[in-house]
């Protein structure tokens, strides 16, 4: 099922790459790459040397491991293991309260059109949706009226 | 009363008309049920037994006379002409269409009314003392705090997805007649050097484990209120369980980590990430306490009219309480009769009660978390008019607080979740004890049935629990002795092996018998309990031996 990335209504370029195995990385895939949780604790020391890398978190899986070196990444995916799993709204929350991080946070996995608002307004700039879901997305979007009883 | 604003209006309008296009994917295939699910949930739509059930929100149980109008046509026009009020102060509907769902949910925006996170793993509604505002012990009233809390926690984009349910009771005095200690949150208002703020309890609860909410801080100010709230969910929602269901709760969480650590996190996260947005100022409360003045000012001269009605006597007697207002009483309208479900309303008695609430109470009325109703603003000259008409609706049974004032969920009768029926428990406990001069002699006393072992009925906290259990495929009842949803929280403790449905009365006559023997002077069921403990109740119960 092919993907696209929204960033409020607009599809984006999707500029990153993930590789399942690191060491297939070639010379055109070595840079922009999103790695996973488990790819970056053990391939720190190389990753750390490359552009453009990001972060991806199951929704399981905490941001305290990374904290530390959390202004390295250039986007930080978290991936909802199932739409029910709420952690990555206060998550994203810290991101940008408690760790002030400013690069792109992005929202991927089993997440439903109905959560986009909410996603939008804890810090998530993107989502990356199936195509053909699109539409239900922009209509959640249009729902929208900006009125909200917290900041 | 709260007035809704104009952007209240417009939320929950949105809310009803995001609802049905989520209905109408459901319909067609784009949504599976799974997915639609938490989402209907979170509209207060359940599937049951026999069909879905509908929860509608009473925030802090305030009702105007308008809403129970509604609420009984509601009743009649898309169900089977009669409501249940639960022990979170609102209203379910057994028998409602799911095409008639979004209708249901219009004719309530009408009368700035819905269902919104009546269910689901959200900040569900805020329960409240029903006597909030016209008593005299409290430090204030407690309801503008419900209103700003019940805002803040309405669709909040962080806290929509949480581990599990999320309840949070405010009380205002030493007296707690709102469970406080089994919420999830409680918060106590209290006055220390001229300052009014908050004690805050977190993790109590029922369900297959209960427990008795810790305090967590002493002094919460004001203005800071809702960045407290902010950093225990945003905690809880990180570090709840997610594993299973039955350990998610923030119960499990404080019991896990304990209670110093789950403290200091939600302490740290609060200091260093207030939301200056979030502070409360005084303009802000005073204009939502604006809304709760009360609609009588000043102390009248009324007397209550003296008849040698014996009924109206004893009504008098049990079923009202002292207004704060001199001239002035509060009318506990009893939804126990000995014919009816507890906590049932019919259509006719709920239109009919609405008149009366317009006519004699300024248009207020209030649900207790025991299930019954409060007419809030009496002139005392009213009384025996008001008793007639109740009495006529069958809503002035004598017995507030006595025997037959059970608490019940509604069970296997009509709940998917049951292991045995709770409904008919109480109405043979009704039959067996309705004879007044009994129930006057064994005094108050509360007792608490559930279905299953999550607990809607309470049956932790009753001084007398009953816990309807399946044996084999057989119904089958468990008793707990000296549990407490008041100021002194208790949870009951198991008295013994179970027993049938038909062993159940007699059972609880010998409790009753028990009790009687080892009463002193005139003491109550609790204080008895208290005193000599479990062994004697044990003993009459189960000793064989025993003559
Ligand atoms: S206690 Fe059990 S049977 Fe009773 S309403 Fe709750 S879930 Fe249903």
């Amino acid at each position: 099922m092919t993907k696209v990335i929204l960033n409020k209504n607009k599809v984006l370029k999707n500029e990153y790459f993930f590789v399942d195995n690191l060491t297939n990385l070639t010379k055109s895939n070595s840079e922009n790459l999103i790695v996973t949780l488990s790819q970056w604790l053990d391939n720190k020391n190389t990753l750390s040397k490359k552009k453009n890398i990001g972060i991806k978190l199951n929704s399981d899986e905490s941001l305290s491991l990374i904290k530390e070196e959390i202004s390295f990444f250039k986007i930080i995916q978290f991936n909802f293991l199932t739409f029910k799993d709420g952690r990555p709204f206060s998550e994203a929350k810290k991101l940008r309260v408690e760790l002030q991080y400013t690069g792109e946070v992005r929202a991927s996995g089993y997440i439903l059109p109905d959560q986009y608002i909410f996603l939008l307004r804890c810090g998530f700039n993107s989502v990356e949706i199936e195509s053909e879901k699109k539409k239900f997305w922009l209509e959640c979007l249009k729902m929208d009226t900006g009125l909200y009883y917290q900041p | 009363m709260y007035q809704y604003s104009d952007k209240d209006k417009q939320i929950v309008k949105n809310r009803t008309r995001e609802f049905l296009s989520q209905v109408k994917r459901r319909i067609d295939g784009n949504l599976t049920e799974e997915e639609f699910k938490p989402l209907r949930l979170m509209n207060g739509l359940y599937l049951q037994l026999h069909a879905y059930m509908l929860r509608v929100a009473i925030p802090y149980g305030e009702l105007s006379h308008i809403q129970l109008n509604k609420l009984a046509e509601i009743s009649e026009k898309y169900d089977k002409g009669y409501g249940h009020f639960t022990t979170r102060q609102n209203i379910q509907f057994n028998w409602p269409k799911l095409e008639d769902v979004p209708k249901i949910l219009n004719e309530l925006a009408d009368v700035e009314m819905h269902a919104i996170q009546t269910s689901g793993n959200c900040i569900r509604n805020i329960s409240c003392d029903h006597l909030a505002g016209i008593n005299n012990e409290e430090v204030e009233d407690p309801r503008p705090w419900c209103e700003i809390i019940r805002k803040w926690s309405t669709f909040h984009p962080e806290f929509s997805y949480l581990p599990r349910k999320f309840k949070i009771a405010v009380i205002a005095s030493e007296k707690d007649r709102a469970a406080m200690k089994v919420h999830d949150i409680g918060l106590k208002l209290i006055k220390k050097r001229n300052e009014t703020g908050f004690e805050v309890y977190v993790g109590g609860g029922q369900g297959r484990s209960p427990f008795i909410a810790k305090k967590i801080n002493n002094f919460v100010k004001k203005r800071d209120l809702l960045n407290y709230l902010e950093a225990i969910l945003s905690i809880y929602n990180e570090m709840g369980r997610r594993d299973n269901i039955y350990k998610a709760r923030i119960k499990i969480l404080i019991n896990e980590l304990g209670e110093e650590k789950l403290k200091s996190l939600i302490e740290s996260k609060f200091k260093k990430f207030a939301d200056k947005n979030l502070l409360l100022e005084e303009d802000e409360i005073k204009k939502i306490k604006n809304y709760f003045k009360l609609p009588i000012n000043n102390p009248i001269k009324s007397s209550i009219p003296v008849k040698k009605n014996k009924e109206y006597n004893i009504w008098l007697n049990q079923n009202v309480i002292k207004h704060k207002l001199a001239g002035y009483s509060i009318i506990m309208v009893s939804l126990k009769h000995y014919n009816q479900p507890p906590g049932d309303a019919t259509a006719e008695q709920m239109k009919k009660l609405s008149i009366i609430a317009k006519q004699y109470s300024h248009g207020e009325i209030r649900v207790t978390h025991e299930q019954n109703l409060v007419l809030p603003h009496i002139k005392n000259s009213d009384l025996f008019s008001v008793w007639n008409k109740l009495s006529a609706l069958k809503l002035a049974t004598p017995n507030i607080g006595l025997i037959t004032d059970t608490i019940c969920c509604p069970g296997m009768d009509y709940c998917a979740l049951a292991t045995a029926r709770s409904i008919p428990i109480s109405q043979k406990i009704s039959q067996h004890f309705k004879d007044q001069s009994i129930q006057d002699k064994i005094g108050n006393i509360k007792i608490k049935i559930s279905g299953c072992i999550n607990a809607c009925g309470h049956h932790h906290v009753g001084n007398i629990g009953i816990l309807g259990l399946d044996r084999n495929g057989e119904e089958s009842y468990q008793i707990s002795l000296g549990g407490s949803a008041d100021e002194k929280t208790s949870i009951g403790k198991i008295v013994g092996p179970s027993f049938s449905e038909k062993e159940l009365i007699k059972a609880i006559q010998t409790i009753i018998e028990t009790f009687e023997k080892n009463k002193k002077n005139n003491e109550d069921f609790l204080s008895v309990f208290n005193r000599v403990g479990i062994d004697p109740f044990k003993k009459d119960l189960y000793d064989k031996s025993n003559p």
